[in-house]
């Protein structure tokens, strides 16, 4: 680690004020998320004509997941969110990014937090008041949104460590957009995104708890909208701490892998 | 015209063989991707039984349809999507404005991404499943009225897709709004239409006839009613709506046009 405190906030709060100044780009994904938000909940409320809970879930319950899981995804739950660093790869600047006196996976986490502090506090939360306002999304209790607070740190570590490894794929493949896709895949599908993990076939269920995808969006999820008692609260937060050091550590073996090995395109 | 396109699309085909593994890794990426799409509706009838009324194999119907048609516009029509937006960007689309050719057929050469086929195959296999799930009889107007179907649906999707690219003229980038027309659309469509309220209903079958994609169709194949009183007929009306909808997709393009301001310098 590195002690340049100073500068990482300065990147993440530069990060930050950018995010700010694309107005309509953020107004446009705040309409397309609720958009999808109303989408799911006619849906479920087809679904749900019959009335009672299915795996445990009543129909506001299902209604307020898909809406918590949309305003997650500008913070990266449900595919990964573009940080720019395989474009620097493909473009070759990358190289200029590697021989500046800081710490490179440090630099884009800043860079990654600063954005989607942003897009937490705005494009999520106006995206979920969207919900409540017309569909009876829950509100979340105080005590569930302060372990909501350590919950989406933890969730925005691991989906960045996660994303900067399939960045990184760009060393070895030049292009990244079918690794990307794949990873998508599993992104917004074994994350619990999608749907409820409640509602998968227990095999299905079994190998979301064995994956960190689940860490990014299903349990941060879970915790806004206290469906998890304490004890699991606590253990959902552990889970995550563990993907996050797993795959923090995964990340930088891969870039001294790929310092050992970097050629630069352009120039 | 037609030798010309071929010419410019062989060209976009050659060179995005050049990255071969990702080429083949895209193409399974979308028939996975789509894949999930359907196992996404699979899961929620396996838990809820099914919806408005209707069970899996006919939702599969459903789904195979408009996806199919889906796969093909974007196939098509992905010209509109990253190119375009990268010509307004950088100020290009005004090379555009100078060849003598017309600006849609030059944006719409702009790309053609082979690797949907992934989506093709994924919405074959599905129609595959409900056709053997469903006794269908298969009388030749109900033959003729599957091609009739997708063909209609490729034209409101692509038409979908270039009304989404045209409000690039005003906000230079909106990538995010071609996903709210056309996958809103497709998402909207992978279930019965008459599970939504009366006003959707009507906006997805005369304002944006995604509908006509598949359910009209979906009912006079399965010999069903509909509960809000759309007679089966109606589905050899998804020619004159797709018709009617990329006519009028393609005077806001050219309205679009004609209000460009370019960015570059």
């Amino acid at each position: 680690m590195d002690d340049r405190m100073e500068l990482y906030l300065a990147v993440a709060a530069r990060s930050f004020r950018r995010a700010t100044t694309y107005r309509s780009a953020y107004l446009a994904g705040i309409i397309t998320n609720a958009f999808f938000g109303a989408l799911v909940c006619f849906v479920y409320q087809a679904l749900y004509a019959g009335g009672g809970r299915v795996a445990g879930l009543s129909l506001n319950d299902a209604i307020s997941y898909a809406w918590t899981t949309q305003s997650l995804i500008s913070i990266g739950g449900a595919w990964i969110v573009s940080a720019g660093i395989s474009q620097s790869i493909r473009s070759g600047d990358v190289i200029t990014d590697l021989s500046r006196p800081w710490s490179f996976y440090l630099y884009w986490l800043s860079r990654s937090f600063g954005e989607r502090a942003f897009n937490l506090l705005v494009r999520g939360a106006l995206t979920y008041l969207v919900g409540v306002l017309y569909f009876g999304a829950r509100l979340p209790a105080p005590a569930d949104l302060l372990a909501f607070l350590p919950a989406i740190i933890l969730a925005m570590q691991v989906s960045f460590a996660f994303s900067f490894m399939v960045n990184l794929t760009a060393f070895w493949l030049l292009d990244s957009t079918g690794v990307t896709l794949l990873s998508n895949v599993m992104l917004t599908f074994l994350s619990g995104f999608i749907l409820p993990v409640a509602f998968f076939p227990p095999a299905l269920q079994a190998l979301v708890h064995a994956l960190p995808f689940e860490s990014i969006t299903g349990l941060p999820t879970q915790i806004f909208l206290g469906q998890l008692a304490p004890a699991q609260i606590a253990r959902a937060l552990a889970t995550q701490a563990a993907w996050a050091a797993a795959l923090t550590a995964l990340g930088l073996a891969m870039q001294a892998a790929a310092m050992r090995k970097v050629v630069v395109q352009g120039g | 015209m037609i030798q010309l396109y071929l010419t410019l699309i062989g060209a976009r085909v050659r060179s995005q063989m050049q990255y071969r593994v990702s080429f083949w890794l895209e193409l399974l990426g979308f028939l996975l991707v789509t894949g999930l799409e359907f196992a996404t509706i699979a899961i929620l009838l396996g838990r809820f039984g099914s919806v408005g009324g209707w069970g899996l194999a006919e939702v599969a119907l459903l789904y195979g349809l408009t996806s199919f048609a889906f796969s093909l516009a974007e196939m098509v029509g992905r010209g509109f999507d990253s190119p375009f937006e990268r010509m307004m960007v950088m100020g290009a689309f005004d090379g555009v404005l100078a060849r003598p050719l017309g600006a849609f057929f030059q944006v719409l050469t702009a790309d053609f991404q082979l690797r949907r086929l992934g989506r093709t195959a994924q919405a074959a296999l599905v129609l595959a499943y409900a056709f053997s799930q469903i006794p269908i009889v298969w009388t030749p107007d109900r033959l003729l009225l599957l091609p009739v179907t997708v063909l209609s649906g490729f034209l409101i999707y692509l038409a979908l897709i270039v009304i989404g690219a045209t409000f690039c003229f005003w906000t230079t980038t909106t990538p995010e709004v071609i996903n709210v027309f056309t996958f809103g659309g497709e998402q909207m469509a992978s279930y019965p239409l008459s599970i939504y309220q009366e006003w959707l209903r009507a906006v997805f079958l005369f304002l944006i006839p995604v509908g006509f994609s598949n359910y009209p169709a979906a009912l006079y194949l399965l010999g069903r009613a509909d509960p809000h009183g759309l007679p089966a007929w109606s589905a050899w009306l998804a020619p004159l709506a797709a018709a009617v909808f990329f006519g009028a997709a393609l005077r806001f393009w050219r309205f679009g046009v004609s209000t460009y301001a370019s960015t570059g310098s």
